[in-house]
């Protein structure tokens, strides 16, 4: 695959809604990716896509879970006041990056709305320095209350839009829901390196459901296909202004190997050595607390599952502008496609060894 | 209703201890039901065999309270909370221990009161010294009798007393055949971090999962946005922050209560979770939903809900109990 393709996908699954809980049209756009580089697909009854694919070890072959999860923060109607919309999060979304922002709410039919601010000249100096929270914000659909009432009703899913932007000579892609569809199309380059390169090891291709909420996809999936080896793509924080080096990652510097308890050391050995084989660049974060990622859910999943994190480097995390660069894209699923290869038997079995 | 709610509200069950509550509830349903049994953890099951699906409906039956963590030479207790409870909701308020002994939680002198926390608050008890049937360890609950107010019930323990009582009054009403299995579960400890609904739900491997409790509401005097109100129906949750309702039980919810005209509201709270967290995560997943009785000052002393909400709750866990739950 080439960065163009990897464009083109980006393009289409940030175009896709899918908020945690009704991730059917990510699930959708994955599963058809998918399709030509794996035996099996379907989806269970949470909403985690699945597809399989044989190794060369056959049925007795150690098996391996990768996962990236294919939801997006968004939002719910919590309450219709006089034909505006007020909002509960889902997920970590930020009130700082709504204001002026354009989005859909997913009503009896879709419906197209904006979150104003309150114009500056109105607003005294005490207000102007208030912190600003969700409960504050609203949906302007431009309906009278009537219309508002027969379209929309709480519960109603909201979706944040934001049309992929590219920068850079195409190089650079900016938009919504890169977190974490980056991660799934990284999940696809992957699974098409590996149509030509051999591997012993059987594969679930996951897309997760609901892992902006509490890994919840993760943790149902990971004990219904009881893998023996997991990975885990995610994006991880860009620097930028703001960022201290030791949190933010070069981008374009290659995809980052997490190092913590939440892996197993012998796998992320494993990658590592693999990066180097294979002359991929790689960068390495720390972390030391439960990775907010699924890697935490499906480390302890039923008697444990040892495994790694690879995440890509992206800038405004949580924004409708979280921007990459399609190169790390690319070469976290080459360097996932070359761990996948390198797992043996040995491997597996030298992880319980005393 | 009023007088189960009364005899259930006023029980002591306060995470950890909630073998009085069982054994009321188990009395009230006895006779009712095919199996009863209380499990490992302390979750009493009841089962109405069915054939396939097998539904969960889980109601927790312990309550908040506190827990006696020191006893001083002048018989004074020091405590620390079992569940979301508030110093200052103690100040001034009567508990109970198992065995009958009521005593007062007061404060040290403070400056003001935001240094009102666990550490200056300690529990009178009467003692002049320590006492042998006073303990460290010891379990207490808030000391409030149920009132009707004006028709509305007040009681404390209404969370989630109330949903065990809507799981007792719809068990009873059942007709001799059903569409499918329903295993009530009366949990333990989901005041502490939902722990009964979890080990019970992985034992009964359920295809679908129901949790029934209380729910916040947005309709007293500048009460946080939230659309739910007392007397407007049984509230079906849409999220909440330990589940997002799987679509297809939510479906089933609102159009059960819609055909039959039973009032509803749908319900999203903002902080709190229910058992429905720990089922729908339960092995491989399991598509649930939560059944909400509205209910204002929750984790207070004098928790309120609205007997036509009780009704609608029961009504429509009823109708849901003979559902064709889509598999």
């Amino acid at each position: 695959m080439d960065k163009e393709q990897v464009k083109d996908m980006l393009e289409i699954l940030t175009g896709a809604v899918g908020v945690s809980g009704d991730e059917r049209e990510p699930a959708e756009i994955t599963a058809g990716y998918l399709e030509p580089y794996v035996t099996r697909l379907h989806r269970d009854s949470f909403g985690n896509v699945i597809g399989f694919k044989e190794g060369t070890g056959g049925p007795g072959a150690p098996s391996l879970l990768v996962a990236a999860h294919i939801d997006e923060i968004g939002a719910m109607v919590s309450r219709l006041e006089k034909g505006f919309v007020r909002f509960s999060a889902v997920g970590g979304l930020d009130p700082r990056t709504l204001l002026g922002q354009a989005v859909e709410i997913h009503g009896r039919r879709r419906c197209r709305g904006v979150i104003g601010a309150t114009p500056p000249h109105l607003l005294t100096e005490k207000e102007r320095k208030k912190e600003l929270r969700i409960e504050d914000l609203f949906i302007d659909l431009g309906m009278d209350p009537e219309g508002v009432e027969a379209q929309i009703r709480v519960g109603d899913y909201i979706s944040l839009v934001r049309p992929l932007l590219t920068m850079a000579g195409g190089n650079i892609a900016s938009g919504k829901a890169l977190d974490n569809r980056a991660g799934v199309v990284a999940m696809i380059v992957c699974a098409a390196e590996l149509v030509d390169i051999r591997h012993f090891c059987r594969i679930y291709f996951v897309g997760t459901a609901q892992e902006e909420v509490g890994v919840r996809g993760a943790i149902v999936a990971s004990y219904g296909l009881s893998p023996d080896l997991a990975v885990a793509i995610d994006v991880t924080h860009g620097l930028s202004p703001g960022v201290a080096e030791e949190d933010g990652f070069g981008l374009g510097e290659g995809p980052v190997v997490g190092v913590g308890p939440n892996f197993h050391p012998r796998l992320v050995e494993r990658v590592r050595t693999v990066a180097r084989e294979y002359c991929l660049p790689y960068q390495v974060e720390p972390v030391p607390g439960p990775a907010s990622t699924d890697s935490r859910a499906i480390q302890v999943s039923r008697e444990g599952i040892p495994g790694i994190l690879l995440s890509i480097p992206l800038r405004y995390m949580h924004s409708t502008v979280e921007t990459l660069n399609l190169d790390d894209v690319l070469l976290t699923g080459r360097l996932l496609a070359g761990f996948a290869r390198s797992i043996d038997t040995d491997l597996v079995e030298g992880l319980t060894c005393i | 209703m009023e007088n189960l709610l009364k005899l259930l509200t006023e029980a002591f069950g306060p995470s950890g201890e909630e073998s009085e509550v069982a054994a009321l509830i188990e009395q009230k349903i006895r006779g009712a039901v095919d199996h009863l049994y209380t499990d490992k953890l302390g979750n009493l099951v009841a089962v109405r065999q069915g054939p396939s699906p097998r539904i969960v409906i889980s109601a927790h039956m312990d309550e908040i309270g506190v827990i006696i963590t020191h006893i001083d030479d002048q018989g004074f207790a020091r405590l620390a909370p079992v569940g979301g409870v508030l110093p200052h909701q103690l100040v001034g308020q009567r508990v109970r221990l198992k065995q009958g002994r009521v005593g007062v939680v007061y404060h040290e002198k403070i400056k003001n009161l935001k240094e009102l926390d666990w550490p200056r608050l300690y529990l009178d008890l009467g003692a002049e010294k320590q006492v042998e049937e006073i303990r460290i360890g010891d379990l207490a609950v808030l000391e409030q009798p149920f009132v009707n107010a004006g028709g509305r019930f007040l009681a404390k323990a209404m969370d989630n007393r109330a949903g065990c009582a809507v799981l007792i009054e719809a068990l009873r009403r059942l007709p001799r055949e059903i569409p499918q299995e329903l295993c009530f579960v009366f949990s333990v400890q989901e005041e502490v971090g939902l722990r009964g609904a979890r080990t019970a739900a992985y034992h009964l491997k359920p295809d679908f999962g129901l949790a029934v409790d209380v729910t916040r509401v947005g309709d007293t005097p500048k009460a946080p946005l939230m659309a739910v109100a007392l007397g407007k129906g049984a509230a079906i949750k849409v999220k909440d922050s330990s589940v997002i309702t799987h679509p297809i039980v939510r479906q089933l919810m609102i159009d059960t209560a819609e055909q039959h005209n039973i009032p509803y509201q749908l319900e999203i709270l903002e902080r709190g979770g229910t058992d429905a967290g720990v089922i729908h995560l339960s092995r491989e997943g399991v598509p649930t939903g939560a059944l909400s009785i509205p209910c204002r000052y929750v984790h207070t002393p004098s928790e309120m809900v609205d007997p036509a909400d009780l009704k609608a709750a029961v009504e429509l866990l009823k109708k849901l109990c003979t559902s064709n739950w889509p598999v």
